[in-house]
């Protein structure tokens, strides 16, 4: 079970994702944004002990409620897989619910108390949803948390390597930690990246469908 | 997953046979907690006949030397096969962990 007071990896990076001033999601590609839930879920499991994972294929090897109804869906998703997919795979399957995952874990936030929910029209037709920050402590916790671990030299938390990876794949780590005191530890920020195998994955199919969306594209010269 | 724990002065060798998967994982991870909680600092995590590992054991492993890390005491890996030699290497593992060619330079390491 997760304890009740910590955040699973999709709410953590729902939550990053957002920027605190406007309640707006932070710029990064969209497609990378529902690898990196569909990939923050499959975390979550992995750290429940649910699945398991190599670089060849994702084992499920409890289906024990985790308590979470998010998590419990999905693992239901993985459960009902006559052969064993490899990780990337799952991805692709995850992130076309991603719509979904955002909403339930922003919902969640909300219930939380960490977000309220903010309800516009522009123009009065366009709805648009915001969600602006009523409890910052958790973001800047998990912030100040990484930051020590990028800048320093320490063995990271495999909690803490796991949403860095993640926060990489998607180029939210990009966003989140910019400035000439992260351009020096580039090399530093690129290790720990892919020390989650899921993340690495999540990493990869968003570098592969990168490259598939430059070459079909007809500006290509 | 059999482990075999032997002691040399101050450090503390567990000779890891078969798989670490997620289902042998949790044996490691008891073992290593069990190990800080009595106060071993040092610990030599022979791989030589490990033939494969998960991201459970990766994890098991990250975790295991940030304890000791985190208690003042070190852990050094060694033996890698090529197969979990190669799960170390895609997953950056070498670059942050110790990892020396056989038991006897891990624990000289320690020392």
């Amino acid at each position: 079970m997760i304890p009740s007071h910590q955040l699973t990896f999709v709410e953590e990076i729902a939550l990053l994702a957002l920027d605190d001033a406007t309640g707006k999601r932070l710029p990064m590609p969209t497609l990378g944004f529902s690898y990196a839930l569909a990939g923050a879920a499959l975390c979550d499991l992995f750290h429940l002990g649910r699945i398991d994972t190599d670089p060849a294929a994702l084992t499920v090897l409890s289906t024990a409620p985790t308590g979470d109804p998010i998590l419990d869906e999905v693992l239901k998703v993985l459960a009902a897989a006559r052969t064993p997919e490899p990780v990337g795979s799952w991805l692709g399957v995850l992130a076309q619910r991603s719509a979904w995952l955002e909403a339930a874990a922003d919902d969640r936030l909300v219930e939380r108390g960490i977000l309220r929910r903010e309800e516009n029209k522009v123009l009065w037709v366009f709805g648009v949803r915001r969600y602006p920050t009523v409890d910052n402590h958790e973001r800047v916790e998990v912030r100040t948390r990484l930051r020590t671990l990028i800048l320093g030299d320490d063995l990271p938390d495999p909690r803490d390597a796991t949403l860095l990876s993640l926060l990489c794949a998607c180029q939210l780590a990009a966003v989140i930690f910019r400035g000439p005191e992260y351009n020096a530890r580039a090399d530093r920020l690129a290790s720990l990246a892919k020390m989650d195998l899921v993340g690495r994955e999540v990493s990869r199919a968003i570098d592969a469908l990168g490259k598939a969306l430059l070459g079909a594209s007809p500006l290509r010269l | 997953m059999e482990i075999t724990a032997s002691t040399q002065n101050d450090i503390t060798v567990l000779a890891l046979q078969g798989r670490l998967d997620g289902l042998a994982s949790p044996q490691l991870e008891q073992r290593l907690d069990a190990l800080v909680a009595a106060g071993t600092r040092k610990v030599v995590l022979d791989c030589s006949a490990l033939n494969y590992v998960s991201s459970a054991g990766l994890r098991v492993f990250l975790g295991g030397a940030k304890k000791l890390k985190s208690a003042g005491g070190r852990a050094a890996f060694a033996a890698l096969t090529p197969a979990v030699h190669e799960v170390f290497e895609l997953s950056g593992f070498l670059e942050v962990l110790a990892v020396h060619p056989s038991a006897a330079a891990a624990a000289a390491s320690l020392a």
